[in-house]
């Protein structure tokens, strides 16, 4: 077995000995230092436990989101159409539980479903029409979006039943709020998923390099479609939090959700060429992100600032994060042309 | 240092590349058809509705595709070198609100217009270009962060106001004709322009191949001692350019500018697909700027039908789905 280690293996092998890998190491203490940093600095920030953990009811949707598309960018794929997905999965929903007058509750599971099969039609287009899944996620998210519009109608409907409501801004004995309850169990799920299943194996596989998994007798048109199911899925419940954040509908409300959660994937660690990347730093980005957004906006600042500050984090992690793994043209050439020598670096 | 490179090299599958004959018949036939269905759908939805066919209505579908065609050929250079252009939407935004707000103010002439809207263009796309090429960011992602980052300057810029009108000579660029005997919009003159002179560079030119070959195969392209890092500063510094004129374009064309100018409506999801639809290839390597320009004609030309024949303006972003679905699929089928 000691001859056939190779890159793969030794990091598993490290990840047995610590939890978490350098770059999630170092998102976890700029977690912990930007939070004490927020307390500390912006007044209104920490005005109680209750309160202080309600604060990521604005942000956890994206999280739901980032930890299907993790799977899908862990492929090597990427899925443009999970914004429209979510707005659609939500209206579905919405337009079950007015039309039939379903209960909101089988309502809102259908509308998962309906993700999942958004998600299984994307799938399907990229691997049996062999489509890039960049242009057939973005041909399906106009579609999708087209499709959500035209359900909605002029009056979306509102007004969910409180009960139905409190999945978005409620609280276990007004303390816990159910979307952090719901968000943490996904994650463990995820997390337990793609790293500890034989079919996280294969994602990552995949990603790692598509040839060789496919030579080494994996169904990889399976493994691929199903990770565009779960991303469909993962956008649905997205969508249908945010309704009941809202406690309404609209065709355009998970248009936001699309540029920020592939930046909190980026940023948490995923490769955007797939193959390499963890739910545990997908997990600690949503939060980073996620403080730091609602840090700003209460201090003050403007949603478009915020916005910029969060694009020139990601492009300075990236730089960074190139700078140490040497991807891209290499540790060597960057470091040459940025005139660093190595050992100031490493 | 050369050998990481030509292992890199090695580990690229290897594309089959069709015979020169073909490559030559397929952008043929891959113009032909898409002026054959526009002129077919203006002669079938003429056949039923007069006015479709009329000039004005000609010339309001022309004018129609100008702006998004520039933002289009600009793509279409950075999708041939095998990266993708995010902040096309909000240096389009940025442009047209810059220039808009300074000749509503302050009378800004329309040459300074022009000057002020290259510099812009010149400036936001060479950074881009400059962090994929030298710092290593996958273009998906510097673009997607300089989105962020320029559509804030849009807002910081702006400070809350908006533009509702600019003066005369910026409407006569955006809605006047080159002369009153000849009935050519200036917009459509000045896309015309342009179109030959990215035709010319792409196809022509040392730059354009260079362009062609980071494209195909980067790794190889540098072996072969092509200037990889220039050229690809190169290709988003002209998507950056193009994308700031057609900023100047649309506030000349609509008198107006606001914070969500270009990316309210998602312009640069649009000028992906219009490139996609024109026949430049996602996987680089293949750039056609005169199949781009056909192809947002065409794009033009189907939505306005779409309103003649009273489909709600809801479904149009469908019908743009489904015809990049159309167009990537047939694409391949002549490739086989």
């Amino acid at each position: 077995m000691s001859g056939g280690r190779n890159d793969v293996t030794a990091r598993r092998g490290a990840s047995r000995r610590l939890p978490l890998g350098n770059w999630e190491r170092a998102l976890l203490v700029l977690l912990v230092l930007l939070t004490l940093g927020l307390v500390a600095a912006v007044p209104g920030f920490y005005p109680g436990f209750g309160d202080f953990l309600a604060l990521s009811e604005n942000f956890l949707p994206f999280g739901l989101v980032a930890l299907g598309l993790t799977t899908v960018i862990l492929t090597g794929g990427i899925d443009l159409s999970v914004g429209t997905t979510a707005s659609l999965a939500a209206i579905v929903m919405a337009e079950l539980w007015t039309g039939l007058h379903l209960s909101i509750w089988i309502a809102a599971l259908l509308g998962v479903a309906s993700g999942a099969l958004l998600g299984l039609v994307n799938g399907l287009i990229i691997t049996r029409l062999r489509t890039e899944p960049l242009i057939a996620t973005l041909a399906t998210s106009f579609i999708y979006g087209s499709i959500a519009t035209a359900l909605a109608g002029d009056n979306p409907p509102s007004g969910f039943p409180d009960s139905f409501n409190r999945l978005g801004t409620g609280a276990i004995g007004g303390i816990l709020p159910y979307q952090i309850v719901l968000f943490g169990v996904l994650a463990a799920f995820f997390s337990a998923l793609i790293s500890r299943s034989a079919f996280g194996r294969k994602v990552v596989m995949i990603g790692y390099n598509t040839e060789a998994a496919r030579y080494a007798g994996i169904r990889v048109d399976r493994i691929v479609t199903l990770s565009y199911v779960i991303s469909g899925t993962t956008a649905a419940l997205a969508g249908i939090v945010l309704a009941a954040y809202y406690s309404a509908v609209r065709p355009d409300m998970g248009s936001i959700l699309l540029l920020s959660t592939i930046t909190t994937v980026v940023l948490g660690g995923v490769s955007i060429f797939g193959g390499d990347g963890s739910i545990a730093g997908v997990v600690i980005a949503v939060l980073l992100l996620g403080m730091l957004r609602q840090g700003m906006l209460i201090a003050g600042f403007s949603d478009m600032v915020t916005t910029m500050v969060t694009g020139a984090i990601l492009l300075g992690a990236i730089a960074l994060k190139n700078l140490f793994a040497g991807r891209g043209t290499g540790l060597a050439t960057l470091l040459r042309r940025l005139r660093i020598r190595p050992a100031a670096t490493t | 240092m050369s050998a990481p490179a030509l292992q890199a090299a090695a580990a690229l599958p290897v594309r089959p590349r069709p015979a020169r004959g073909s490559a030559w018949l397929r952008r043929d036939l891959r113009e032909i058809a898409l002026v054959g269905v526009t002129i077919a759908t203006v002669l079938v939805v003429g056949a039923f509705h007069r006015d479709f066919m009329s000039l004005q209505n000609l010339r309001f579908m022309m004018l129609g595709c100008v702006v998004l065609s520039l933002l289009s050929l600009g793509q279409t250079v950075v999708i041939a070198t095998r990266g993708i252009d995010l902040s096309v939407a909000p240096v389009l935004g940025l442009s047209a609100m810059v220039t808009g707000l300074m000749a509503q103010t302050g009378g800004l002439p329309l040459y300074g217009a022009f000057a002020i809207a290259l510099a812009i263009g010149l400036v936001l796309g060479t950074l881009n270009g400059l962090l994929v090429a030298r710092l290593a960011i996958p273009p998906i992602i510097t673009t997607l962060g300089t989105y962020s980052l320029y559509s804030g300057l849009i807002f910081l810029y702006s400070d809350g106001t908006q533009v509702d009108s600019v003066p005369h000579a910026y409407a006569t660029l955006g809605n006047g004709v080159v002369a009153s005997v000849l009935p050519v919009p200036i917009p459509v003159l000045v896309l015309g322009i342009v179109l030959l002179l990215m035709w010319f560079i792409i196809g022509h030119t040392r730059f354009g191949r260079a362009v062609l070959a980071i494209g195909n195969n980067q790794a190889a392209a540098y072996n072969a001692g092509i200037p990889v890092t220039i050229t690809q500063v190169g290709a988003y510094t002209i998507s950056g350019v193009l994308a700031a004129l057609a900023g100047l374009m649309f506030l000349s064309y609509t008198g107006s500018a606001t914070v969500t100018t270009g990316t309210g409506d998602h312009m640069e999801l649009q000028s992906i697909a219009v490139a996609l639809i024109g026949g430049t290839a996602i996987a680089g390597g293949r750039g056609n700027a005169l199949g781009t320009v056909l192809g947002s004609l065409f794009l033009s030309v189907i939505l306005t039908a779409l309103v003649f024949v009273h489909v709600p303006p809801i479904w149009y972003s469908a019908g743009e789905g489904v015809m990049i679905l159309l167009a990537v699929t047939a694409g391949r089928g002549a490739r086989a």
